[in-house]
Parts: structure tokens; C-alpha cells; sequence
């Protein structure tokens, strides 16, 4: 134990001594992340952009009320999501966190959090009040959302949450958008942006069945006998990171470009349900390559 | 790097030196070992077809995550993650980290459902370890960080946080119940999910967030699903670090 402390204070110091020097590129393509590695860091960023960072922090501080009397940032690169922001906690007079928030390197807002599970004090609101109070959230952080929210309850959240997904050209991002998580009286808790790129509209589209026909082909292979088991429930158009569930060769980190994808999922009953009981196949609607998958368990 | 945050970093270390000192002179285990148990064979050959990749890297991010707060942490699957083997290993276990097919059991012998796990065993008859196997074997032992990464585990009718003696209240601010924390999923959730929930959680950890703030932030990620939802029960401003004593790096 004594040993491992040490190697952790080392690393600390390492690390520290990293934050002047480093000052690694945001392309990631040579150097990708690997499961069990960190996501971010920290990589160069001058004064002037630290200054403006601070500034936009400030302003969000009191659009949303985050507390905090004194701030830091920094610049990471998020090799897991494909992304550099710059990240800038608040702390107290003790010189402890107490909110964070991320914006884009053009200053557009990304994250936002109180620290501390604070849950409101006052009257619990209802979907309708979680609805107009996330829309308040949204507008004060600069966001631009429509006016009809998807509102469902979190416990992951603190009370509600309102999210405003992201549709491009009728077609569903999952994932994307905008989400506001509030506590039980309405109050503030977290908010998150996430616009990933799409990669381009396939110039011919695969037809449902054929990327339906795909899939089952997969799953009849795979399943063999008990493939008859597993009865598609939906099939489904939309932009999806690719992902190396069904091919181990691939990035560990989902894919940072997206793209037009059938979604075909299988329902499992019987036996097989006790292992498995969703699947998904992400048929790519352009060449009908398979993207990747999901699977719940 | 402020000198606060040196002096609590230097907290942990000088408390384990002294427990490990305190240990081996008495001849019980040193160290706080955590055990990360991962089902892959209900998910890959022999019972698939295919292999699924996604189950291995969620054991490797969890045995670095685990290793980095200070746990002597392995992963175990296959036949290495049987109900035996966890019921044996738990007893020592400071930290735990299981991904698996969770439920709500029904158990016959008690007339009675517990929230459970189906161990791997390497084959594809897999048993459920039920919350009271686990409990009976803690009996009330002190743990850490428990991460029960399977679905309905954070559940509000979930029996899993009792058997590692976590009470399932929410201790904020200046209020700890100990260095405790256990993080679930609510309902079913599909393994990307989890996979973006988990590494956005130890990235978090390993970035010196405490553990709720460590949840918080891993709840802002891009989920596939938009019924993800997962929970937490413990001590929100511990730091996760390994051990008896509730260290909070920057402290709520």
C-alpha cells in the first residue's frame, strides 16, 4: 500500500509538472484512447484564452447562479469524446469545488454543474413547471431550444429531466442536444450541449428491409438455434457513432464522426433473456456496413 | 497545485503506511483489496456466437480506476467469477466492481425477492449471487467505493447497498456517513450507456472530483438512450481513495 501511495503521489507530480509543459495537439488519430487510460489532458492554452474562458464562466455564473467566489481553467482534450473545451471550476473560500463548467474553444457553453446534492427546498414542480423552468435554464446559458421539451423524471438528475434532442433533417441524433437537470423544486442543477459532426448524407439510402435482412442474417448466425428467439422490435433511422461492440479491432472510444445508420433491435425471450435482453445492429444506411451495436444485459 | 490539496493528498497515504504497518505486524491482510468481477462469457462464445467487446474494456477501466484510488485491485471473470469465488473474496474486499445480468430475484428458499448478479463461471448455467449471499458474508464489514454495474441495481427497491453495509441515504456538505459510496443503474440500460456513464466517472475520479461530483459529471454524457438513469448512495464528498477514513480532496 505503501508502495502504491507512493506511485500515486509521484504520478501527481508528474502530472503537475505535465501542466507547463504539455502541449499535445487536439488531433488524437496516432495517439487514441485505450480503456483503462484517462480521457482528458490537459494541453496548452495561452492567457488570453484562459482570460476569456474565466470571462464566460463569469457570465454563466450569474446567468445560472453557480457558486463560487474564486475560478480556475484549464484546456483539456478529451480523447473518449473527440473533444477539447475549456474547463473552469469554481471554488469557495476554502478552496473547494463547488461548480464546474465547460465551453467550447469558441466560447459556446457545454457543461454546467453545482456541486453538492442540494436537492430544492422548495415545492416539488410538476412536468409542465420542469418544462417552462428548463426552457428559463436553457436561455439564460445562451442556448437557442424550442419550446417543447422532452421532460421525464431522473434520479440520476436530482428531480426532472428536460431535454432537447437534437433532429437534422428528421432524422434523430441520440445523444445530442441539449439536456437541463433540475431538482425537484425547479431549481438549477446541471446542464450539458453535445453537436458532434455527422459525416455525409449517404447519396443512396439502404431500404429498411434490406438493412432489417442484414441484421437478422447477423443474428442467425450468431444465435443459431435460438435465433428464432429474437424478434425485431424496431427499426430505426439515425445519426450513430460507430462503436466496436461486435469488433474488438476497433477504437475503444466511440466514434467522433457520426453517421446515418439503420438502428435494428432485437428483443430476446425465453432462456436467452436471462443472459441477454436487447440488441442492437447499427447497419450504416449508405453501404449497409455494420457500425457497431448495444446490448442490454 | 495549491498546498491544501497537498496536504490532504498526503492524508491517505500516511494513514495507510500506518495501517499496513499496523497489519502485517498483526498478520492480517494488508493493503485494501478490490475485486472486479465481469461476466463475458454470457455475452461471447461459447453462449454467442460473436464476441462482444465492450465487456472486457469496462473490466480494464474499472481495475485502473480501482487501482488508482489505492486498491489492490484485479479483475476476475470466466471461472475465476463464480458465486463461490466472490463469496469468498468479498469478505477482504474494501472496493467492488461487478458488470453482469442484475435483477430483482425472486429467492424460493425465503419466499422473498433480493436485488442479485448472475456470476460467470465460464460456462453458459450461470447462479445468481443474491444480496443476502453477500451480506451474510460482510456481515457488516465497512466498505468503499461498490460499483454494481448491472441493470435494476440502483433501483429504489435494490437490497445490493445493505449488503455491503451502505446505508442508502444521500450524506451532502459537511454530512458523511464514512467512505462509502455505491453507484447503479436504474432499470434496464444498454451497455454504451454504461460504457460512457463509467468512463466519465473514473476519468472524473481520476481527475481528483470527489465521488458525487464524480457521479454529476458522469450523468452529463451523450447517451445513446434517453432513459439513461443511474443512482448513488453514500458519502458525496469523499474522494474515493482507499481505506478507513473519509478524505475529501476539495471538499463540498
Amino acid at each position: 500500500m505503501r508502495i502504491s501511495s507512493m506511485s500515486r503521489l509521484v504520478f501527481v507530480t508528474l502530472a503537475a509538472a505535465g501542466l507547463v509543459v504539455v502541449g499535445a495537439p487536439p488531433s488524437q488519430g496516432a495517439d487514441p484512447f485505450v480503456a483503462g487510460g484517462r480521457s482528458t489532458r490537459p494541453v496548452a492554452i495561452t492567457s488570453t484564452q484562459t482570460d476569456r474562458a474565466l470571462a464566460r464562466a463569469a457570465d454563466l455564473a450569474t446567468a445560472l447562479g453557480l457558486p463560487g467566489v474564486s475560478r480556475r481553467a484549464e484546456r483539456l482534450d478529451d480523447r473518449f469524446e473527440h473533444h477539447v473545451y475549456d474547463e473552469v471550476v469554481f471554488l469557495d473560500r476554502e478552496g473547494n469545488d463547488v461548480s464546474i463548467a465547460r465551453f467550447d474553444t469558441d466560447g459556446s457553453v457545454v457543461l454546467a454543474a453545482i456541486f453538492g446534492w442540494q436537492r430544492g427546498h422548495g415545492q416539488v414542480i410538476d412536468r409542465a413547471t420542469a418544462a417552462s423552468r428548463g426552457l428559463e435554464v436553457a436561455t439564460a446559458a445562451g442556448l437557442r431550444v424550442g419550446p417543447s421539451p422532452i421532460v421525464t423524471a431522473s434520479q440520476g438528475a436530482g428531480g426532472w429531466s428536460v431535454a432537447w434532442p437534437r433532429i437534422v433533417g428528421g432524422v434523430p441524433v441520440p445523444g445530442d442536444g441539449v439536456r437541463v437537470s433540475l431538482w425537484n423544486d425547479g431549481s438549477f442543477h446541471a446542464l450539458t450541449r453535445t453537436e458532434r459532426p455527422l459525416a455525409a448524407v449517404p447519396t443512396r439510402r439502404l431500404a429498411a428491409g434490406a438493412a432489417q435482412a442484414k441484421a437478422e442474417s447477423i443474428v442467425a448466425d450468431r444465435f443459431k438455434v435460438n435465433a428464432n428467439a429474437l424478434p425485431i422490435r424496431a427499426t430505426e433511422l439515425a445519426w450513430v457513432a460507430p462503436n466496436d461492440t461486435w469488433a474488438p479491432e476497433r477504437p475503444d472510444a466511440p466514434g467522433a464522426v457520426l453517421r446515418l445508420a439503420w438502428v435494428v433491435r432485437f428483443e430476446t425471450s425465453g432462456a436467452l433473456a436471462e443472459r441477454v435482453r436487447l440488441i442492437e445492429y447499427l447497419i450504416d444506411a449508405g453501404d449497409g456496413s455494420v457500425l457497431g451495436g448495444d446490448v442490454v444485459e | 497545485m495549491s498546498r491544501v490539496r497537498w496536504w490532504r493528498r498526503l492524508v491517505p497515504p500516511l494513514v495507510s503506511a500506518a495501517l499496513l504497518l499496523s497489519t502485517v505486524a498483526t498478520g492480517v491482510q494488508a493493503g485494501y483489496p478490490a475485486s472486479i468481477d465481469v461476466n463475458t462469457s454470457a455475452f461471447n462464445p461459447p453462449c454467442d456466437g460473436d464476441a462482444n467487446a465492450i465487456v472486457p474494456k469496462m473490466q480494464a477501466a474499472a481495475v485502473a480506476a480501482y487501482g488508482r484510488l489505492g486498491h489492490v485491485a484485479t479483475g476476475f471473470t470466466g471461472a475465476a467469477f463464480t458465486r463461490a469465488a466472490t463469496l469468498t473474496r468479498t469478505v477482504n474486499d474494501w472496493g467492488y466492481y461487478v458488470h453482469s445480468h442484475g435483477d430483482y430475484y425472486w429467492h424460493s428458499g425465503d419466499s422473498r425477492r433480493y436485488t442479485g448478479f448472475r456470476e460467470d463461471s465460464g460456462d453458459c448455467f450461470q447462479s445468481v449471487i443474491y444480496s443476502k449471499d453477500i451480506k451474510a458474508k460482510r456481515a457488516g464489514r465497512q466498505s468503499n467505493l461498490v460499483f454494481v454495474s448491472t441493470c435494476h441495481a440502483a433501483d429504489s427497491n435494490t437490497t445490493m447497498p445493505d449488503a455491503f453495509a451502505i446505508a442508502k441515504t444521500k450524506s451532502t456538505g459537511a454530512t458523511s456517513q464514512g467512505p462509502e459510496f455505491y453507484v447503479g443503474y436504474l432499470g434496464i440500460q444498454w451497455d454504451t450507456d454504461e460504457w460512457i456513464f463509467e468512463q466519465r466517472y473514473w476519468n472524473a475520479l481520476a481527475n481528483d472530483r470527489s465521488v458525487g461530483a464524480a457521479f454529476d459529471i458522469a450523468m452529463l454524457g451523450a447517451f445513446n438512450h434517453a432513459g439513461f438513469d443511474a443512482d448513488w448512495w453514500g458519502t458525496y464528498a469523499w474522494s474515493g481513495l482507499a481505506g478507513p477514513i473519509t478524505v475529501c480532496p476539495r471538499c463540498i
